[in-house]
C-alpha cells in the first residue's frame, strides 16, 4: 500500500513559523495517454493503468505540455476547442491556484470536461519528475525546472509513438527546454502552425511586448499622456489599510451611471462614493480595491464630475423594476438639492487594485470605418452591454466580420497612459439584434447555464414510460389519496405543474384542505450528478419564448408535473380547517394521487363566477376561495404588504416567436386564491422543518426596508401630499390602503413604487442568523420558506428534503451537517434566482424591442421622477420606464427649473409644468441612432 | 479546502486509504525494561517501560493484580509553534489515561500481582495521529520487556473530509475541523479496545471511517509483528544461537 | 537511582584509583559519542547527542522578539532542559523539575557568558535585526532521553551540534511601520542565516571520586563522587564558564588543576565532536 518515500518541504507564512510537510512520491500516477506502450497487463503490473487515460488515442496528434503563464494569459484560447490533447502538470495547477482563482477553476473545469482532452498529471508526486529546490534556486526557476523534467518524461516515456511539445511564452525556460533536448514552442507559433488564423485574435498580448502597445498610442498620438494616478505597490496598502489611512472594499459601479462607484468598507462602516473615470482609476465593478477618502471639503464636488465627464452615455428606455435590488441607487439628496446642512457622504478615490474581478464581457464593437488595406490587424473598441464596464481596446484580423456581432472580449491590462483597457478578443455569439443572439447574450450575461443535460445527469432519470408502481403504492411512508378530488390552476399552457389542491367538507362542517406538492425528492437523490446539476442552477429561468430547466425535461413536463387524469407522487401538506379558516390540525405526508383536471386560472375563475355550474369541482373551487379570502384579510390585518408589480405578457407567435401582442398580466381571484394556500403550505412546512432542525433549515426572508431605502417614496408622496406611515409593515400597508386619488390607477401606482423600495427575499440558512432576523416584512410572517414549486426550484427540493427528514422517513443528507457548505448553498440559490430574474426582465425588455421595432405607439405614461432636463416616465401597459428629453441633449435645460419640493419641473416663463405621477401622453419609436444599435425612444406627444 | 484534489491524491500526496510511511525501532532507550521508538510519517514518539517492579506507593499496591501506571508527555519542541508545556494539563493527564486504560487491557496484569509497571510516552514531534502512535510505541516496549500480553493493541485514526473517509490524519488534516475517529484493537482477538471520535458523522458514513481506521490497525499489527521478529532475529544473533 | 553494593562501590572505586574504570575505560577517557542532527525537522535545528547510554536532543527554535532595554543591540537565547520520565520512572510528575532547573542554569552559565553578552558562544548581536525594535530569540530546548550520568557534557555537545544545524531565514524590516510596536518584517524563503559555532564551548565535567577526578562518569559513578567540576572551554582554550556541584570542599590548587586538564581533555573532544557534527551534517545533505 505504502509505495512512497518520505522527505520535508518546509513553507513559512506571514509569522516565522517552521511547517513541515510529508511529501509522498508515488509510482502509480500514469501518463494519461491511452496508446501508452508500457501499460498496465497482466505481466507488467508496473506498467501505467490506461483505464483512467484522457488523451487523445490517435499517436498523430501532438501532446500538449503547457508552462504556467500560458494557462494564465491564454485561458480563453485554452477553452477554445482547437486545443486539445493537453498534460496540465500538477505544479502548472498549483501555481495558478495560487495567482488566479478564476483562471484555475476555468482549467479545472477544462480538465473535468468529458469532451476535451485535458489529462491532470500530478508531476509532483510521481518519483520520476519530482525536483527539489537546488540551494539559491528561486520557486519560480524550480517550477519551470519541474516543468522541463515533466516534459521530459512524457518524451521518455512515450519514446518515439507520440510527439510531445512544451509550450511555453518564456524565453529563458523556452531556450532552457531546447538544450535539454526537449520540444518547445511559443504559443503563438503553436498556434499559427494549426493553420486557423481566427485563432490569433484569442491571443493575449502580454503587456510587457511594448510594440504593440506603440502601434495603439501610434493611432491617437494627442491621448499618449497618463491618464490615471499611478497604483499604490501592495506593501504601501497593505501598510495603509493597517493605519487606517486607506479602506477597502469591493467596488461596485452603479449600473445607471458608470462614472459612479461604491466602495462598501468595513473600516468605516459606510459606503465610500466614488466620482468619475480619474477616480475610479482603472477599477472595474467587483474588483476589490484600497480607497483613500478625499477632504471633507471636496465631498461635494461630485455634481459637476459626474455630468461633466465625457460623452454619450445616457439612459436607456428598461423594464420598470420591481425592486430595490432593480432600481438605480437611491443617490443622497445633496446631488439634486445642494442644501448644505444635510451630511454628505464620504467620497474616496481607488488608489490601488487588491484583487481584480476581471472576467469575460458580452457585448459589440463601437462602430468604425474600416480600415484601409483590410485583412491585417485592426484596431476596436469594445462596447459591453453592461453599461458598468468600460470599453475594451481589442485587435482584430477580422474587424468587417465583427461589426455587426456581439462579441465575448476579456481584458487582459489597463496601464497609466491608456484610457481604456486592453483586451482580446474570445469568441462571436451571432448578429446583433438577432433573437437567438441576443437572448444569448442575457443568458451569458446572467450565467445561466442553457447547455443540454449532461449523459450523466440523464442516466439518473428513472426509466420511460413512467408510471406508480404497486411499490409505491404499498410503500409504508406513502398515503394513498388516490380517492381525493385534486385539482390543479395554473397560467394556461403550463406543463410543469408542481402543485395541485383538494377541498374535502367534513362531516363535523369543518373542511379538509390539502395541497399536493410534486415529489421530487423521490426521483432526485442527493449526491447524484442529477442532483448536483440542478444544485447548481438552482432555479429554471423563464425567459419570454423558452425555458430553461433546472431539471431534464422527462421530469419536469411528465414524471413529476401533476397532470390531470394519471397517477402521481406527491409531498401534501393536509389542514382541517374551520369555515372561518382556523386551522385544527396540520399534517404531512408522502401520497399518491390523481388530479381529476388541471384547471387554468381563466377556467377557474370561470367556473367560480358562473353561477349555473354545481358540479363538485366547482364547489370545492369555491369553498377554497371563501377559505383563502379569509386567511388573505388575516394575513393583511396582520401587515402583510399587498405589493403591486408592473408584470407584462406577451403573445408569442408560434412559428416565428416574435412577439405579437404585449399587455399588462391580470391578476384574478383564482390566482390569488392559488397563491394564499401556496402561502400557507410554505409557512407551516417552515414551521416543521425549524422546529426539528433548528441551526440547518432553509428558510426565506425578507428585510425590513430601511428609511433610506423608502425615502425616494416618501419624497414622491410628499410632493402629492400624501403622507405614508412606514414605521412597520402594517403602518405602511394601512397607509397605503388610504392612498386613493382621484384615478383609479394612482393606488395601484404608489403601491408600485413602494414595491421597487424594497430589496428582494433570501434564501438563509436558520444557523445563520437569529430568530428575530428570520423575518419575511413583506408577507409579514416570522418564517417563511419554499416548498410549492420543487420542480422549478432548488431551494424547494432542499425543503422537502428537511421536512422528509422531520418526519422520519428520510434520513438527513449528509450536506445538512457541514454548515459552510449549506451557507455556500443557499447563497448560490439566491444568486441564481436574483439572475433568473434579471434574464426573464433582459429577455421582456428584448422582446419590447422587437415588438416596437414594428409598431409605433402612442400611449399614455405616467411621470415617476423629476430630472433637471426632463422626467423619467413609467408606462403602465408596457410595464417599462424611461427618460423623456425636454432639452435637446448637451443643453442642461436652461429653460427649465426644476422645484425639488414639490417634484415639478416648469418652463422658465411658467407656461407649462410637469409634476411626479402626473399623467402625459408619449410616443414610443425604435430609433437606430448608430447602425445596428435600435433602442427605444420615448417623446412627448 | 481542498484535501482530496480530483485526481484522487491528499495534500501530501497519498491516496486517501494510505497510512503514512511507519518506523519502529526497539530498544532506543537501553536503561529501560523495554523501549521502542514509533514513527507515523512525521509523528514521533518514545516509550519506555519500567516494571514490573515493586510498587512504588505501597497504599496502591493490589494483591490480585499488577499496578500499571502510564504517563505521557509532549517535549517542548514537539509542535510548530514552540510552547512550555505544562505537565499534567487537561490534554496529557486524558491521553495518559486513554492509554493506560488501553494497555492495561492487552497486560495479563493477573501474572504479576503486587507489582508495578510504568509506562512513559514521549512526544518527540507531534504531527497528527500522537494518541495512536503512543499506543503503538508503547505497545512495542511493553513487548520489548518481555511483559505477559493477550495480544498486541495497535491503533490507527482515520476521519472523513471533502467527502471522503481518509485514513491516519495528519496534523493539517486534523485541524481541518472533521471528524477524527481514533480505533484501538486486539489484532488477534478481533476486539476493539479503543475508540474516540470528536465532532459529528452521519451513522452509516461513521462506519465506513472506523471500519477504515481498523483496517489501519490491522497494517500496524502485521508492520509492528514485522519488527518484533526482526528484533528477536537480532538477539538471537546476539545470543549466537 | 543507584543501588550500589559495598563491594561493587570499592570495585569502581579501586578501577579508578589504577585507572581502569570498570567499563575499561581510562581517567580521562570519554565514552563514544554519537551524534545525528536535523532530528527534529520542525525546528530551525536540532541534534540528538549519545554518550555511551546517556541519550539527549537539543533543539533550536528562533522566535521574533523584542531586545531588553537594557541591550538593545541584542537578541536573547534561552536554554530549557526536560527530563523525560523514559530516562528515569523518578522523573515522572515534577520529580525531574529540580535537575532540569540545575541543568538549565548549569548550561546557560556555560555557554552563555555574562549578563553583557561578553564570553558568549553564540554573539548575540549577530541575533539583532534592527536594533531596540526587533531581534530574534532563540530558544534552546533539550530533552533528555535516557540517563546514564554525565548529562551536562552530553546537553552542552547537543547544543553545540544543534546550532551547528541551525538555519534562521533571513529577514528585512519593512520601513512603513514607524513608531507602532509590532514590526512588520519580510521574511525570505530562501536565504538563510547560519551560525558560526566555532566560538561555542565544549563543557568537560571532571568527578571527583576518591582522590582522583574522571571525566564522562556514568551514573554508577556519579553515584560515588564528593564533588564535580564543569568547565566550558571553548577552541582557543578560553575557559568560559565553571560550576561547581557537589557537597565536598576542594582545595584551590587542586581546582587549578583540574582546570588545566579540562582544558587538555577539552582539546580532544572539541576534535571529536566538530568532527562527529560535520559527519552528521553531510550525512543529511546526501539523504534526500
Amino acid at each position: 500500500m505504502l509505495k512512497s518515500k518520505a522527505f520535508s518541504r518546509q513553507t513559512r507564512q506571514g509569522k516565522v513559523v517552521k511547517e513541515v510537510r510529508e511529501h509522498y512520491l508515488r509510482d502509480d500516477i500514469y501518463c494519461g495517454v491511452p496508446y501508452c506502450y508500457n501499460k498496465k497487463t497482466e505481466d507488467n503490473d508496473k506498467g501505467c493503468d490506461i483505464s483512467s487515460a484522457r488523451l487523445s488515442d490517435s499517436p498523430s496528434t501532438t501532446i500538449l505540455v503547457l508552462d504556467t503563464n500560458v494557462v494564465l494569459n491564454q485561458i480563453d484560447l485554452l477553452e477554445n476547442p482547437a486545443m486539445d490533447n493537453v498534460v496540465v502538470l500538477s505544479v502548472v495547477l498549483s501555481e495558478v491556484k495560487n495567482k488566479n482563482i478564476a483562471v484555475y477553476n476555468r482549467l479545472r473545469a477544462l480538465c473535468s470536461n468529458s469532451l476535451r482532452k485535458f489529462y491532470v498529471f500530478s508531476n509532483e508526486h510521481h518519483k520520476d519528475t519530482y525536483v527539489t529546490a537546488m540551494a539559491g534556486e528561486s520557486p519560480n526557476d524550480r517550477n519551470d525546472r519541474a516543468i522541463r523534467k515533466a516534459a521530459k518524461w512524457y518524451q521518455d516515456h512515450l519514446g518515439d509513438a507520440a510527439s510531445v511539445l512544451l509550450i511555453t511564452n518564456d524565453r529563458e525556460n523556452k531556450k532552457k527546454a531546447i538544450e535539454e533536448g526537449i520540444s518547445a514552442e511559443t504559443i503563438e507559433c503553436y498556434v499559427k502552425s494549426l493553420g486557423q488564423p481566427e485563432l490569433l485574435d484569442l491571443i493575449v498580448q502580454p503587456p510587457s511586448e511594448d510594440v504593440i502597445m506603440d502601434d495603439v498610442e501610434d493611432l491617437r498620438p494627442s491621448k499618449r499622456k497618463v491618464i490615471y494616478n499611478e497604483h499604490k505597490p501592495m506593501s504601501e496598502i497593505t501598510s495603509g489599510l493597517l493605519r487606517g489611512l486607506l479602506h477597502q472594499g469591493k467596488l461596485r459601479v452603479n449600473r445607471f451611471n458608470p462614472f459612479e462607484a461604491y466602495v462598501g468598507s468595513e473600516s468605516i462602516g459606510d459606503e465610500i462614493i466614488i466620482y468619475g473615470r480619474a477616480n475610479i482609476n482603472r477599477a472595474f465593478d467587483g474588483d476589490i480595491v484600497a480607497v483613500e477618502l478625499l477632504p471633507q471639503e471636496q465631498w461635494h464636488e461630485e455634481k459637476s464630475l459626474a455630468l461633466a465627464d465625457e460623452e454619450d452615455e445616457e439612459e436607456d428606455v428598461h423594464l420598470a423594476p420591481n425592486s430595490a435590488d432593480d432600481a438605480p441607487r437611491v443617490m443622497n439628496q445633496g446631488q439634486t438639492a445642494p442644501e448644505e446642512t444635510k451630511p454628505s457622504r464620504p467620497t474616496g478615490r481607488v488608489v490601488g487594485i487588491i484583487k481584480r474581478n476581471w472576467h469575460s464581457y458580452c457585448g459589440s464593437l463601437e462602430p468604425m470605418p474600416m480600415p484601409a488595406g483590410d485583412g491585417g490587424r485592426a484596431h476596436a473598441l469594445f462596447v459591453s452591454k453592461d453599461r458598468r464596464f468600460p470599453k475594451i481596446r481589442i485587435q482584430t484580423r477580422q474587424l468587417g466580420n465583427l461589426l455587426d456581432k456581439r462579441i465575448i472580449v476579456a481584458v487582459d491590462s489597463w496601464d497609466r497612459l491608456s484610457r481604456f483597457p486592453t483586451g482580446h478578443y474570445v469568441r462571436t455569439i451571432g448578429e446583433i439584434g438577432d433573437r437567438d443572439t441576443e437572448t444569448e447574450v442575457v443568458l451569458i450575461e446572467n450565467d445561466i447555464d442553457a447547455r443540454p443535460f449532461s449523459a450523466q445527469v440523464l442516466a439518473c432519470l428513472p426509466p420511460l414510460p413512467w408510471s406508480v408502481s404497486s411499490q409505491d403504492l404499498t410503500n409504508p411512508i406513502r398515503q394513498d389519496l388516490r380517492h381525493l378530488r385534486v385539482c390543479s390552476v395554473d397560467p394556461p399552457g403550463c406543463k410543469d405543474i408542481d402543485d395541485a389542491l383538494h377541498c374535502m367538507p367534513l362531516p363535523n362542517g369543518n373542511f379538509e384542505v390539502g395541497v399536493h406538492i410534486a415529489d421530487v425528492t423521490n426521483f432526485v437523490h442527493p449526491g447524484t450528478p442529477l442532483d448536483d446539476e440542478a444544485s447548481q442552477r438552482g432555479t429554471s429561468v423563464y425567459l419570454v419564448e423558452r425555458r430553461i430547466d433546472m431539471l431534464p425535461k422527462p421530469l419536469t413536463e411528465d414524471i413529476c408535473s401533476l397532470r390531470s387524469d394519471v397517477e402521481r407522487l406527491a409531498f401534501s401538506v393536509i389542514w382541517e380547517m374551520t369555515p372561518d379558516a382556523e386551522i385544527i390540525s396540520t399534517r404531512y405526508t408522502k401520497s399518491v394521487i390523481k388530479s381529476c383536471a388541471a384547471l387554468s386560472y381563466v377556467e377557474a375563475q370561470a367556473r367560480m363566477d358562473d353561477s349555473r355550474l354545481v358540479d363538485p369541482i366547482t364547489s370545492d373551487l369555491r369553498n377554497l376561495n371563501k377559505l383563502a379570502k379569509i386567511m388573505r384579510q388575516r394575513r393583511i390585518d396582520r401587515g402583510a404588504l399587498t405589493l403591486a408589480s408592473a408584470e407584462v405578457k406577451f403573445q408569442i407567435d408560434t412559428e416565428t416567436h416574435d412577439p405579437l401582442d404585449i399587455g399588462m398580466y391580470q391578476i384574478r381571484e383564482a390566482n390569488q386564491m392559488i397563491e394564499e394556500f401556496m402561502l400557507a403550505a410554505n409557512v407551516a412546512v417552515a414551521e416543521q422543518i425549524l422546529k426539528h432542525f433548528p441551526l440547518c433549515a432553509l428558510l426565506r426572508r425578507h428585510p425590513s426596508p430601511t428609511k433610506e431605502m423608502l425615502e425616494p417614496l416618501l419624497r414622491t408622496a410628499e410632493a402629492v401630499g400624501l403622507s405614508l406611515d412606514v414605521t412597520s409593515s402594517k403602518a405602511l400597508a394601512d397607509s397605503l390602503d388610504r392612498a386613493k386619488g382621484d384615478d383609479p390607477y394612482f393606488n395601484k401606482l404608489i403601491r408600485i413604487l413602494a414595491t421597487r423600495c424594497m430589496t428582494q427575499a433570501v434564501y438563509f440558512c436558520s444557523g445563520d442568523l437569529s430568530p428575530p432576523e428570520y423575518l419575511h416584512y413583506g408577507l409579514a410572517s416570522l418564517l417563511y420558506t419554499h416548498f410549492t414549486s420543487p420542480i422549478r426550484r432548488y431551494a424547494d427540493v432542499i425543503v422537502h428534503r428537511l421536512l422528509a427528514a422531520s418526519l422520519g422517513i428520510y434520513k438527513l443528507p449528509g450536506v445538512f451537517q457541514d454548515r459552510p457548505k449549506l451557507t455556500s448553498i443557499s447563497d448560490n440559490l439566491n444568486y441564481r434566482h436574483r439572475n433568473a430574474q434579471m434574464a426573464s426582465r433582459a429577455s421582456v425588455e428584448l422582446h419590447t424591442l422587437i415588438f416596437f421595432r414594428k409598431r409605433p405607439t402612442d400611449t399614455e405614461a405616467r411621470i415617476v421622477k423629476i430630472r433637471s432636463n426632463g422626467f423619467i416616465v413609467f408606462v403602465p401597459k408596457y410595464g417599462i420606464e424611461g427618460p423623456v428629453y425636454l432639452t435637446p441633449k448637451g443643453d442642461k435645460g436652461g429653460e427649465w427649473t426644476v422645484d425639488e419640493k414639490q417634484q415639478k419641473i416648469r418652463k422658465l416663463d411658467g407656461s407649462v409644468s410637469y409634476g411626479v405621477l402626473g399623467t402625459v401622453r408619449i410616443h414610443m419609436e425604435v430609433v437606430e441612432p448608430q447602425p445596428n444599435r435600435p433602442k427605444l425612444q420615448l417623446t412627448l406627444v | 479546502m481542498e484535501y482530496v484534489n480530483p485526481e484522487g491524491l491528499r495534500l501530501d500526496g497519498r491516496r486517501p486509504m494510505e497510512m503514512r510511511q511507519l518506523r519502529a525501532e526497539i530498544g532506543v532507550v537501553s536503561r529501560a525494561d523495554g523501549s521502542a521508538s514509533f514513527e507515523m510519517g512525521n509523528t514521533k514518539v518514545i516509550a519506555a517501560v519500567y516494571g514490573p517492579r515493586e510498587v512504588q506507593n505501597r497504599s496502591q499496591q493490589m494483591n490480585d493484580q499488577a499496578l500499571v501506571r502510564c504517563e505521557y508527555s509532549m517535549a517542548n519542541f514537539s509542535t510548530g509553534d514552540r510552547r512550555r508545556k505544562t505537565k499534567g494539563d487537561r490534554r496529557s493527564t486524558e491521553i495518559s489515561l486513554v492509554i493506560r486504560q488501553t494497555m492495561e487491557a492487552c497486560i495479563l496484569t493477573n501474572l504479576m500481582p503486587r507489582s508495578q509497571i510504568d509506562i512513559y510516552v514521549q512526544v518527540l514531534q507531534a504531527d497528527g495521529g500522537t494518541r495512536s502512535a503512543c499506543i503503538n510505541a508503547a505497545t512495542l516496549a511493553l513487548a520489548d520487556a518481555g511483559i505477559p500480553m493477550r495480544d498486541l493493541v495497535t491503533s490507527c485514526s482515520a476521519g472523513y473530509l471533502n467527502s471522503t473517509p481518509l485514513l491516519d490524519l495528519n496534523y493539517l488534516e486534523d485541524s481541518a475541523g472533521g471528524a477524527d475517529v481514533t480505533v484501538g484493537i486486539l489484532p488477534k482477538l478481533d476486539k476493539v479496545t479503543l475508540l474516540q471520535m470528536d465532532a459529528k458523522l452521519p451513522m452509516d458514513i461513521f462506519e465506513n471511517v472506523m471500519q477504515l481506521a481498523v483496517e489501519g490497525c490491522k497494517a500496524v499489527d502485521s508492520y509492528i509483528r514485522e519488527i518484533l521478529l526482526e528484533n528477536t532475529k537480532t538477539l538471537e544473533i546476539h545470543r549466537g544461537v | 537511582m543507584v543501588g550500589l553494593s559495598v563491594g561493587e562501590k570499592n570495585f569502581i572505586k579501586g578501577g579508578i584509583a589504577q585507572d581502569l574504570r570498570n567499563d575499561g575505560r581510562k581517567r580521562l577517557t570519554y565514552r563514544p559519542i554519537y551524534v545525528e542532527t536535523g532530528v527534529i525537522p520542525q525546528a530551525n535545528g536540532s541534534a540528538r547527542v549519545k554518550l555511551g547510554e546517556t541519550d539527549v536532543i537539543a533543539s533550536v527554535k528562533a522566535e521574533l522578539g523584542k531586545p531588553r532595554v537594557s541591550h538593545p543591540d541584542q537578541g536573547k537565547v534561552y536554554i530549557y532542559v526536560e527530563c523525560s520520565p523514559t530516562a528515569e520512572p523518578s522523573f515522572e510528575r515534577r520529580g525531574g523539575d529540580e535537575l532540569s532547573t540545575e541543568l538549565s542554569i548549569a548550561l546557560e552559565r556555560s555557554l552563555l557568558g555574562g549578563k553583557s553578552g561578553a564570553g558568549a558562544g553564540i554573539n548575540p548581536a549577530s541575533l539583532l535585526i534592527k536594533e531596540g525594535k526587533v531581534c530574534w530569540d532563540l530558544y534552546v530546548d533539550c530533552l533528555v532521553i535516557s540517563s546514564d550520568g554525565n548529562l551536562l557534557d552530553a546537553l552542552g555537545a547537543a547544543i553545540k551540534a544543534a546550532l551547528s544545524n541551525t538555519g534562521i531565514p533571513r529577514v528585512q524590516v519593512r520601513e512603513a511601520a514607524s513608531s507602532d510596536e509590532q514590526a512588520d518584517v519580510d521574511v525570505s524563503d530562501e536565504e538563510f542565516l547560519q551560525f558560526d559555532t566555532s566560538g561555542v564551548p565544549v563543557i568537560v565535567t571532571l568527578t571527583k571520586v576518591g582522590r582522583h577526578y574522571i571525566v564522562d562518569a556514568t551514573s554508577e559513578e556519579e553515584s560515588l563522587m564528593s564533588s564535580a567540576v564543569s568547565i566550558s572551554v571553548n577552541r582557543h582554550g578560553m575557559i568560559c564558564g565553571l560550576t561547581k556541584r557537589g557537597g565536598a570542599g576542594l582545595d584551590p590548587s587542586v581546582i587549578l588543576d583540574m582546570i588545566s586538564v579540562a582544558k587538555h581533555v577539552s582539546e580532544q573532544l572539541l576534535n571529536k565532536l566538530d568532527s562527529e557534527i560535520e559527519a552528521a551534517e553531510r550525512a543529511n545533505e546526501e539523504e534526500p
